[in-house]
């Protein structure tokens, strides 16, 4: 894969910095996400990364920096009007709504302009596609956490956006519904999807990523193919060389 | 500190500063304040009323702030415990003939048992669930108390004659002789229950259990007795509270509502679960509130307003109050 | 829900609505005052309902917005001669303005913290109406021309209450109100899934607070004398939310049902024993609270009587 042309880029992250009191959770981060294509974002226990995902999705106010989509600065947007641009992710302990159905944790998550008919065919046809269709009046709370990982993977697509923030999607999910779970993610890339996924499982960032992006301290310190990554230097070393919990 | 730390501090400081002008300006409008001898008399008088107020104040907004360091339970039945404790007092006094410092030696036991009680038959069952179930639950029992006092003592406002006459404190500030005392058993419960706190072995435990109740379990802390002493200490002082009301003020079943919002206000403004803040955050709204009553006319129901609003206005400014505590 | 579901509801709305409409003449003062009372407390329950149960946000102070709409009915009509119907669109009016006021800010509070500042703006409410004695009279309240008007406000009350029934019904079956179920059980998500939080829970408060100050206009001109005491009673901020709870939070059915069963259960009771209601009233709320925290409906849906959820 050759250099990163701007027009091939998602997501252009400038120097983009978040302190929490002393603690610097991303300081000056700079991530370009190629467009249609299928991103890792790894690092060790506290590099930054769902930092990183809390500050593109307006769930956290960065400090300074920019986020670059489709010519406009996300930085500082509200999460809804992050949402509305298209952009949209799941997390790291799953948030379904849990006092409500399977069905209604979809419906709630509607453009403003689709009609109640539209959105419900959608809401149908995204249910069945993870495999939770006799679930659908279930309330999700009641769900496995699995099935919950799933629901919120369909919720995210609602609104066919077009990138998709994945916050350790393998993370408690069986290996059978891990597999589901990729091969639903690979079918959003060919569409041209972008997406982006956070992971601590290696097979799964370097089996089905095409570029990963490694973080450590709130920086990124190696970018490239897996290939290339798994033989950087400063990714060991981040990983092992000086380890912490 | 943050940067939008130190911001909402500021405004916090803006805010009181505000909150303290108000009712001179509202004052000036009235003409209720006058620039001479005697009304500068009258305002040291009412500020000094007020710092021995406030220790009363802070001492039962103690009890609030200890039960949700601990357990992070809103005890919205606070202000009817200080009622509770007024009306162990007006019973004491008029049936029994019990002086009423005196009969603390046993409300104060009476009141640490009903505490423990109340945490086994009621709260434990919410520690851990959401603070909403807890705030219903406490809301309940207030309502409960409230009326189960009416039916015992009726509507009829009470008051205990107690030590009324003043003393002359300095050559312009003169108070009552009752004001001075419950001051002076404030703090001196107020200490005791901080000593005992910061030094004994229980009293450890029961900070590490406000501090993280898991770690506190795991260093083989009781938390389950850490709860059962918290609630009974709290009621201790709410009771304690309500002693010291009750031969200052007038009150009836339903003033303990007012007792929980100005408790509320108290916590909210030194920050939760802090002590220091409760002792500051008491003195401060007692000082508000005697300065409303002197400036503004018709200020017995305006006096009310001053907890409200500051309560309000420091939750929207600064959810942790003025020592900060970290949480949306 | 298929449509035929909702035609059947309409129907069984019209239904009741024509037998309350033909049922006047056939009760005594006594019974006609106790079903007006009735259907007022179904639209205060199912009004709390809407911010509290559907949006989660737990409001201990709803009582200011019928106070309010008391003394805007009161006022008006007492000391400048308006006609008692026209009072009540203001007291609406006014309602809607005072509840995005204050909502703005408080709706930023969560959980706990918001109960306890509406508690405290309830008070201040009646504070300032007490203080506020040349607008108001202060605390020696306001009498009304005394006229026999026992049927049109039992009308009014009717009115005011299917049109509260039916916006409940509208909201809880919309993606409206899907969208504050969600800001209900997780605010954060909801605003991550494109919902402009703020703007939802703002237009949840004004409508919940709405109809509230109708019915406490229209309860004024019933009882024909109001003061700050008797309209700011925190008790009826008590009654709204434990019917809601009674019968199901978050639900529209269980409101109603909580209202229709605590009132009468009230007024068997109170006659015998005035305090001992209200000593029940608390229990109640600790027991609900902590025992059934989903209500009646919820009971019926752990044994599969009535479905999960509002949409199907």
């Amino acid at each position: 894969m050759g250099p990163v042309t701007a027009a091939d880029i998602a997501l252009d992250i400038r120097d983009l910095r978040k302190a929490f009191g002393g603690v610097r959770a991303v300081d000056g981060c700079t991530l370009a996400f190629p467009r249609g294509k299928i991103s890792g974002l790894i690092g060790p226990n506290g590099s930054g990364k769902t930092t990183t995902f809390n500050l593109l999705t307006g769930v956290a106010m960065p400090d300074s920096g920019q986020i670059f989509y489709k010519g406009e600065d996300l930085a500082g947007m509200k999460p809804y009007q992050v949402f509305r641009r298209g952009i949209t992710r799941t997390f790291q302990v799953t948030r379904v709504f849990r006092e409500m159905t399977v069905l209604e944790n979809m419906l709630c998550v509607t453009a403003l302009n689709v009609s109640e008919r539209v959105a419900r065919a959608r809401a149908y046809e995204l249910i069945d596609f993870v495999s939770l269709t006799r679930l659908r009046g279930e309330y999700a709370g009641r769900l496995s956490y699995g099935q919950q990982k799933l629901l919120e993977f369909a919720r995210a697509l609602m609104t066919d956006p077009e990138v998709i923030l994945l916050d350790e999607p393998a993370a408690g999910v069986n290996r059978t519904l891990l597999q589901d779970l990729l091969a639903h993610i690979h079918g959003l890339q060919e569409r041209g999807k972008t997406i982006v996924i956070v992971e601590h499982d290696m097979n799964v960032i370097m089996n089905h990523c095409a570029r990963i992006f490694v973080m450590d301290y709130g920086v990124k310190i190696a970018e490239g193919p897996p290939a290339e990554i798994q033989k950087d230097e400063r990714v060991i070393e981040a990983y092992f060389g000086r380890r912490r919990g | 500190m943050e940067k939008s730390d130190v911001r909402s501090l500021y405004l916090l400081a803006a805010f009181l500063v505000c909150a303290y002008s108000l009712p001179f300006l509202i004052g000036i409008q009235f003409g209720t304040v006058r620039a001479d001898e005697q009304w500068f008399a009258y305002l040291a008088t009412v500020v000094f009323a007020g710092i021995l107020q406030g220790g009363v104040y802070a001492m039962f907004a103690v009890g609030l702030t200890l039960i949700f360091g601990v357990m992070r339970i809103i005890n919205a039945a606070h202000g009817e415990m200080v009622m509770m404790g007024a009306y162990l007092t007006w019973v004491a006094f008029f049936y029994l003939g019990v002086d009423p410092l005196l009969a603390l030696v046993f409300t104060l036991p009476i009141a640490f048992l009903l505490g423990v009680a109340l945490q086994k038959v009621l709260l434990n069952a919410v520690v851990g669930q959401p603070e909403l179930t807890a705030l219903l639950v406490t809301f309940g029992l207030g309502l409960t108390m409230i009326y189960v006092a009416e039916l015992i003592f009726t509507t009829d406002f009470r008051t205990i004659p107690y030590a009324p006459q003043t003393v002359q404190v300095t050559r312009t500030i003169a108070v009552g002789q009752n004001k001075l005392i419950s001051f002076v058993m404030a703090v001196s419960i107020s200490a005791a229950v901080y000593l005992f706190l910061k030094f004994s072995r229980l009293g450890k435990a029961i900070r590490a259990t406000a501090l993280n109740a898991e770690v506190a379990m795991v260093c083989g802390i009781n938390v389950q007795r850490i709860y059962l002493v918290t609630t009974g200490i709290a009621v201790a002082l709410a009771v304690a509270g309500g002693a010291l009301v009750s031969i200052q003020f007038g009150f009836n079943p339903e003033t303990g509502v007012v007792y929980t919002l100005q408790a509320f206000a108290i916590v909210i403004l030194g920050g939760r679960g802090h002590y220091v803040g409760a002792l500051i955050g008491g003195l401060m709204l007692a000082v508000l509130e005697n300065l409303v009553s002197l400036m503004i006319p018709n200020g017995t129901a305006a006096v009310e307003l001053a907890a409200y609003g500051l309560m309000i206005f420091v939750l929207l400014i600064r959810p942790g109050g003025l020592m900060g505590v970290k949480e949306a | 829900m298929a449509t035929h579901e909702h035609v059947r509801n309409v129907l069984l709305l019209a239904a009741l609505a024509v037998v309350l409409a033909v049922l006047p003449p056939a009760l005594s003062v006594y019974l006609k005052s106790f079903v007006m009372f009735t259907m007022m407390y179904v639209v205060l329950a199912l009004s709390w309902n809407i911010i509290s149960g559907f949006t989660g946000y737990t409001s201990f102070g709803h009582v200011a917005f019928y106070g309010i709409g008391a003394y805007t009915c009161a006022v008006l009509v007492a000391d400048h001669g308006w006609h008692w119907i026209s009072t009540l669109v203001v007291a609406a009016a006014l309602a809607v303005v005072v509840a995005v006021a204050i909502g703005y800010p408080v709706l930023r509070l969560k959980g706990p913290y918001f109960a306890i500042a509406m508690l405290g703006t309830a008070e201040g409410t009646r504070v300032v109406v007490t203080v506020w004695d040349s607008l108001t009279h202060g605390g020696l309240g306001i009498s009304f021309p005394s006229v026999e008007n026992s049927l049109e406000t039992y009308y009014a009350m009717l009115v005011v209450m299917l049109m509260t029934i039916l916006v409940a019904y509208i909201v809880g079956h919309s993606r409206f109100g899907i969208r504050l179920n969600a800001i209900r059980e997780d605010e954060g998500a909801a605003e991550v899934l494109g919902i402009n939080a703020t703007a939802y829970k703002l237009a949840a408060f004004a409508l919940s607070a709405m109809f509230p100050a109708v019915a406490g206009g229209i309860q004024a001109y019933k009882v024909l004398y109001i003061d700050p005491p008797s309209v700011f009673f925190v008790q009826i901020t008590i009654a709204m939310a434990l019917m809601s709870m009674l019968g199901g939070k978050g639900t529209v059915i269980g409101p109603v049902v909580g209202a229709v069963l605590l009132y009468s259960a009230q007024e068997l009771t109170w006659v015998n024993f005035p305090t001992a209601h209200l000593i029940a009233y608390g229990l109640f709320i600790i027991v609900i609270a902590r025992f059934m925290p989903r209500g009646l409906i919820g009971f019926a849906i752990d044994r599969g009587w009535v479905r999960k959820g509002m949409v199907h």
